[in-house]
């Protein structure tokens, strides 16, 4: 009795933690492809790779998270407003499935930004106003839940700078955004061995038109 | 330790000899090779995507009873159950097509979409607002699309050969009576209702959907903007007044005041005016909105607008100039609706709502009082069902109570003598939308409709088809019959006068791109039932008048060709002519020109961060009656011309400047002549003509936006 009592609770351990290492290296194999994506086509098979994990993965928010970035990724690569606008219809979709679950995550609130801040390139004349608006409220939002997220700091210096050279005003608040988005990328780590490591490119060339 | 050790190898010799591998190829229902298609294990994670030849292949451990699902964006899912033994299945997968919104065919016969939501539309809320010579006036702006006919002296919409009344506006479906702001005579009115509260117009040339009813010629349906986002404070201030919004936001709801005053007498005192004003026009306006979100996507919409305008002028005698008449206008206006809407489920959402107009015209002319009341209470409840995804049923009903009495002072005896007449018109109406494939479409509905002053009811057919060739241009047919209730100052003459009818048959074809609009429509509408006057009696009214207008209209929208330029032209052919009122055969009304022109030009400047617009517009010369001519409506005006330019400058996010200027080429407009209603002593009738009170109408205005939100600027409103 005693030896089965222990069989079932070492199973029964090692099926949960086999799920979660199984979870952890599909998914950190998905990511991969995701980050490497370059062609519509790759991009899809990461995408399609990543939902059938979020389909199984009823609690984690990440195969979604990231099946919007591919979208998203998509959308900036598409030079046709009304295909961009449906890559963003997409992304926002999968993203809204992965905020179901985590509402309060830092890294998808920024994501839900980026992509208003991708809807505007599609007709900046109409949609600045609107989703600029939008996309900077949901910076400040993802910076509520994580000041440290170098991503979203990123973004928002992004946004900083467009708004200032529009306006020709001074650049400098964008550029003290972009150099803390720096910083945070050298210090910030987070615990979550699956959470998103992209934007620091953006962040160092956003430092090398501030110079 | 054994035990676990004979545990684990079965565990994983089990899985290494339970492999299961699928394979197929997915192809759509054409036989096509779909690459790129997610075939999936239902709930677990094994599986593929599809290969450029649409072909797949996949191994997994899974067992027993399983659920195969593929799909791909634009498709229904596909969904087989298999048994997973080891043994190799071999799925051929065929997708079929889903009714996609963005790609399917819609019914475009007669109507003009304007919003952010749906992104191929021709013209977006903010093109209203920015259009020049348009003056941020919903009306100004529309008068730019083919299907309007310029009337400069009303300011009013003209559809199609139809007169003003026949233009209904509708807020969140909800009916609206007396749209338009009270003007002295002879000069143009705005619309009550500033475009800056709505996210989407649809302007209906004809053909519309068996939902709206009273309406001969065009619906012009805006939908208010939903809950506001920030906090924010909007000042404006005009050379003719000024304006204060603010908008409080709560995490499910909104609510948004609004201050207008409009006082035009210290530009009138600069600018020369051929009106004899003794009190230009002034008006002060309330208004505020209330947003609550219910459930998860339900919504409860409430508006209310209160309004105060006065003016009075001297009206002088045609055939003597020196003897005049003072006219004295106070009106007051109030507007409330409340809409709700909630989709139940995936298949049934419902939409309800009530609005009331309150229209008060007190009137004196030389100390004489005389004056209208109307008051409407509107009703109305829609379902809609999605069937499936092909087919969308929508039905519901609706009630219009209305109340109207007109009074004057009787000059001998100094009682105040009125006239009043009450409707009651309620009305059933039912549409099926069906899509045969994403290339076609129909809508098959019908109204029926219930007038308590005739006592009547009648059945209207709607029937309209679209047709997507492939590729990006579509043609669509729309037919349907409307009618309306006649004119106030004619019902309460006669309360028996029958409904004014119309019929519409529009063929339209039209190709949108993302950057780019061509549309060329043609028309036949066929007037039936219209007001006539027997033996030329005011007083002694028929329903036995008949008319008709055919046309051709073309549309060309391009913001492609040059970099931060959008244009657009319209060309309008209107031929109609009616046998109505006073007329004395079938003759071209008034009010209408054969041919309308416009060009719209905006391009953003960025070297000076300012949009200039320029508009010009042409209308043919119009018909008017001249008692010296025996002919009936025989006599042309001239041309009528205009050229107007706006400039807004944005020196920083939260601050736009704005100027704006009519009628740049200095024409002299003449919209028709009025005639003396008695010869002189050579028998000739002395005529004057109809122009612009002035010979420019010149708005500047500073706006200023707070916000915590640097990023937002009064831009959408200009």
């Amino acid at each position: 009795m005693k030896t089965f009592s222990f069989v079932v609770v070492l199973t029964s351990i090692m099926t949960v933690t086999f799920a979660q290492d199984k979870y952890l290296s599909v998914m950190q194999k998905n990511i991969e492809l995701v980050y490497k994506a370059g062609t519509p086509e790759e991009y899809q098979f990461a995408i399609n790779a990543l939902e059938r994990v979020g389909n199984a993965e009823k609690t984690k928010w990440e195969p979604f998270y990231y099946s919007a970035f591919g979208y998203l990724m998509m959308a900036t690569n598409e030079k046709d407003g009304a295909k961009k606008d449906q890559f963003l219809d997409l992304s926002a979709a999968a993203l809204a499935k992965a905020k179901a679950i985590n509402e309060n995550e830092s890294e998808i609130v920024g994501l839900e930004g980026f992509i208003q801040m991708i809807r505007v390139t599609v007709d900046p004349a109409t949609r600045g106003p609107q989703y600029s608006g939008q996309a900077m409220q949901l910076y400040n939002k993802s910076l509520s839940l994580n000041a440290d997220n170098p991503r979203t700091l990123g973004l928002m210096a992004q946004m900083q700078y467009g708004i200032a050279s529009f306006f020709g005003s001074s650049t400098a608040e964008a550029c003290a955004t972009a150099a803390k988005s720096l910083e945070k990328f050298g210090t910030y780590s987070s615990p979550n061995p699956l959470a998103p490591v992209w934007g620091k490119g953006m962040a160092e060339s956003m430092m090398k038109q501030c110079k | 330790m054994k035990t676990l050790y004979t545990f684990l190898m079965t565990l994983v010799l089990t899985g290494a000899f339970a492999q299961t591998r699928i394979s197929g190829k997915v192809v759509d229902q054409y036989g096509q090779a779909i690459p790129g298609a997610n075939i999936v294990i239902l709930n677990a994670y094994d599986g593929t995507s599809s290969a450029a030849d649409g072909s797949f292949v996949f191994s997994t451990e899974e067992k027993g009873a399983q659920v195969i699902v593929a799909s791909f964006i634009g498709y229904k899912p596909y969904q087989q159950r298999v048994e997973l033994n080891g043994n190799a299945i071999e799925l051929p997968i065929s997708l079929k097509e889903e009714i996609n919104q963005m790609e399917a065919v819609v019914i475009s016969a007669g109507s003009f979409t304007a919003g952010d939501e749906k992104r191929r539309t021709i013209l977006k809320a903010v093109d209203i607002a920015t259009t020049a010579g348009a003056t941020a006036d919903i009306a100004g702006a529309l008068n730019t699309l083919p299907g309007t006919t310029k009337v400069g002296e009303t300011g009013r919409l003209f559809v199609r050969g139809g007169d003003d009344s026949e233009a209904r506006t509708f807020i969140d479906g909800m009916a609206v009576l007396n749209s338009y702001d009270v003007s002295a005579p002879n000069t143009p009115t705005r619309n009550r209702f500033s475009p800056f509260m709505f996210k989407g117009t649809s302007f209906s040339t004809g053909g519309y959907s068996a939902e709206y009813g009273q309406a001969l010629s065009s619906a012009l349906v805006l939908n208010s903007k939903d809950k506001a986002e920030m906090n924010q404070t909007d000042i404006g201030i005009l050379s003719v007044g000024g304006q204060l919004a603010h908008s409080q936001v709560w995490d499910r709801s909104s609510l948004t005041g609004k201050i207008d005053y409009t006082n035009i007498r210290p530009y009138y005192n600069l600018i020369n005016q051929r009106v004899d004003w003794n009190k230009p026009y002034a008006s002060v306006e309330g208004s505020g909105a209330y947003r609550q979100l219910i459930g998860k996507n339900g919504s409860l919409k409430t508006y209310g607008t209160f309004s105060h305008a006065d003016f009075s002028l001297f009206q002088h005698d045609i055939a003597e100039p020196l003897s005049k008449q003072l006219y004295e206008m106070n009106n007051n206006y109030g507007y409330g609706n409340a809409t709700y809407q909630q989709p139940w489920n995936e298949k049934w959402s419902v939409r309800g709502g009530a609005s009331y107009s309150y229209n008060e015209n007190a009137l004196k002319i030389d100390g004489r009082p005389m004056g209208e009341v109307e008051k409407g209470l509107h009703s109305k409840v829609t379902l809609e069902n999605s069937v499936s995804d092909r087919l969308e049923v929508r039905f519901g009903g609706e009630a219009m109570v209305r109340n109207y009495e007109a009074s004057q002072q009787n000059a001998a005896t100094l009682q105040t003598q009125s006239i009043a007449f009450n409707e009651t018109m309620s009305a059933a109406f039912a549409e099926g939308e069906y899509y045969l494939s994403n290339k076609i479409v129909t809508r098959v509905g019908g109204r029926m409709e219930h007038n308590s002053l005739t006592d009547k009811v009648s059945v209207d057919p709607r029937v309209s088809i679209a047709y997507k060739p492939g590729g990006e241009g579509q043609f669509s047919f729309a037919y349907g019959r409307f009618r309306q209730t006649a004119k106030n100052q004619y019902v309460r003459v006669n309360n028996d006068l029958k409904s004014e009818q119309a019929e519409h048959f529009i063929l339209n074809y039209q190709i949108i791109t993302s950057k780019r609009t061509f549309r060329v429509e043609t028309y036949y509408k066929n007037y039936s039932h219209l007001v006539k006057f027997e033996n030329d009696n005011p007083m002694l009214l028929s329903s036995d008048g008949n008319g008709y207008a055919k046309g051709v209209e073309l549309f060309w929208r391009d913001s492609k060709t040059v970099k931060n330029v959008d244009y657009w032209v319209s060309y309008s052919f209107l031929d109609t002519k009616r046998n109505y009122l006073n007329f004395p055969y079938s003759a071209m009304p008034s009010y209408a020109s054969r041919h309308n022109f416009s060009v719209v030009y905006k391009h953003f400047v960025n070297a000076i961060k300012s949009q200039l617009g320029v508009t010009y517009s042409y209308g043919s010369p119009r018909p008017y009656y001249n008692p010296n001519n025996d002919q009936f409506n025989k006599d042309r005006t001239p041309s009528y011309q205009d050229l107007s330019a706006n400039i807004s400058y944005l020196p920083k996010n939260w601050l736009i400047i704005y100027v704006s200027c009519t009628n740049l080429l200095a024409r002299n407009n003449v919209f028709g002549y009025e005639y003396s209603t008695t010869p002189d002593a050579e028998g000739v009738y002395a005529g004057r003509a109809v122009m612009q009170p002035a010979k420019h109408f010149l708005l500047a205005g500073v706006f200023i936006t707070l916000s915590k939100n640097k990023s937002v600027n009064q831009l959408p409103n200009l």
